[in-house]
């Protein structure tokens, strides 16, 4: 009996106290190649350019006190430079013209060829900024099946729906890993993974997160991945992408993904560093370089990849 | 009987919908508008699908802000079209003084419910009409009642 409580005592000071907290965290991002430091946020917006041109938005924006820089890696992104108003209060964003979403946040969804015409699955969709992105981007053409399991932020993405008159989307109240039980094949697949986050976007990060958390969402993960692999067409393609900056929730997945699914990397063009491939001395596939790993500043940090079927 | 709910609601605004029944689907007291390419994605446990019309409570009918973007593209749909500030008045769930009215259009009588339109011609919600607008009356009296705005997107989320 003695010898299990030492056992629990020394499990739970390995996770709750070795392995959490920020010098253990900010330790590994240092032999990962990044050096901390704190890190200040600039909000972003998308427009809807199935709603409004370009050119219009700028210019009625402007009026209300709202100065947009274009963000270079995105096609519809804008940094807010300064704003006598909220971004997320004005009638122009009530009138779903466009979209208040993290610039980072807006990478997964450009790195699908073509998304036109296409049937799509959003998987772990609420609460909907990617959603209404695909939309956007397909211009109301082809479906996207939106599914998530929870109720209330199923609520905030059809808000989002209405207000962005989004028409081609089905949603429902699914577990991602429950997703081939909707029995459709999907040109697309968008994991954006519920993950970890990081420090950028959450001040109490480094307090809340334990490297038990991290392997907790990594699993999911890989669970969400493999599914997802069920319900892709043969020349489909999956981008996976996640808010952390932690190696077991990108890199280390996509290498599990290689060797267990029938997916390969795919090139994309796009800002960020390359996947790394070497992770605390472990050795990965080298084509893991192939994916985007966005270290914050001036984004939150981010992971972006696109798998595709293996070709023999 | 759908389509019927809906015909009727835009019908207070002078316009005759035109919905096919096969097309619209219900669930929970919510009506949506499919097109051909999502029909055969819709099962009996959806969510949302399509284009979203309102919703029915207690026997009331709850319109979307797409079924009023749809009623505001037909030509002779009752509007009356305000500037930036009333139009932001307005979104707070303010109603309209007649002053703030700078056009109208269609047949507005009192009682009647009138889509509110922005400078760009753009629908914020719709109202009833509490004073005749064309006749000549104090400009100090509230003209539209506001009975929906799209500034109930930032109060849902505030219920959230």
């Amino acid at each position: 009996m003695v010898s299990f409580f030492c056992k629990v005592f020394i499990f739970l000071f390995f996770f709750l106290v070795l392995m959490s907290g920020r010098e253990f965290f900010v330790s590994r991002y240092e032999q990962l190649g990044w050096k901390y430091r704190p890190v200040k946020l600039r909000q972003a917006i998308r427009f809807n350019c199935a709603n409004i041109k370009s050119q219009d938005l700028i210019s009625r924006l402007s009026c209300l006190g709202l100065n947009l820089e274009k963000i270079s890696f995105l096609p519809h992104g804008y940094w807010v430079c300064d704003s006598s108003v909220s971004a997320g209060a004005t009638a122009e964003y009530l009138l779903g013209l466009y979209s208040v979403q993290e610039a980072a946040a807006q990478i997964p969804v450009i790195l699908f060829t073509d998304l036109k015409g296409k049937t799509v699955l959003d998987a772990s969709a609420a609460p909907g900024g990617k959603t209404v992105q695909l939309a956007d981007s397909m211009d109301n053409t082809g479906s996207i099946v939106a599914i998530d399991i929870n109720k209330r932020r199923l609520t905030a993405l059809t808000n989002h729906l209405e207000r962005c008159h989004v028409k081609n989307a089905v949603v429902y109240q699914i577990d991602a890993r429950n997703s081939p039980k909707l029995g459709l094949k999907f040109d697309c697949v968008l994991v954006d993974a519920p993950c970890s986050g990081n420090f950028a976007s959450d001040p109490m990060w480094f307090q809340n997160r334990t490297l038990q958390d991290v392997e907790r969402n990594a699993r999911v993960q890989r669970e969400m991945l493999m599914k997802a692999a069920e319900c892709l067409t043969d020349d489909g393609e999956i981008v996976y992408s996640t808010c952390s900056l932690e190696p077991e929730e990108n890199e280390l997945n996509i290498d599990w993904a290689l060797h267990r699914l029938d997916l390969q990397v795919a090139e994309i063009n796009c800002t960020g560093t390359p996947g790394l491939t070497n992770i605390f001395g472990k050795q990965l596939d080298p084509s893991v370089a192939c994916c985007r790993r966005f270290w914050p500043d001036p984004t939150q940090g981010f992971f972006v990849c696109k798998l595709v079927r293996r070709h023999t | 009987m759908r389509a019927k709910t809906v015909v009727d609601f835009a019908l207070q605004f002078g316009v005759k919908l035109s919905l096919n029944e096969e097309l619209l689907v219900q669930t929970d007291g919510r009506f949506f508008l499919l097109n051909s390419q999502i029909k055969s994605l819709v099962k009996d446990n959806f969510f949302y699908a399509g284009t979203f019309l309102g919703k029915v409570k207690n026997s009331k009918f709850f319109p979307s802000f797409t079924l009023l973007s749809m009623i505001a593209k037909q030509q002779e749909a009752n509007r009356i079209l305000v500037d930036r500030k009333v139009g932001w008045l307005f979104i707070c769930g303010r109603d309209i003084f007649k002053k703030g009215v700078m056009r109208t259009y269609g047949k507005i009588q009192r009682n009647s419910h009138v889509l509110v339109f922005n400078e760009f011609g753009e629908c914020l919600g719709f109202g009833r009409v509490l004073a005749g607008l064309e006749q000549q009356a104090d400009k100090n009296v509230v003209a539209v009642a506001n009975v929906l705005d799209v500034g109930d997107f930032l109060r849902r989320e505030r219920d959230l």
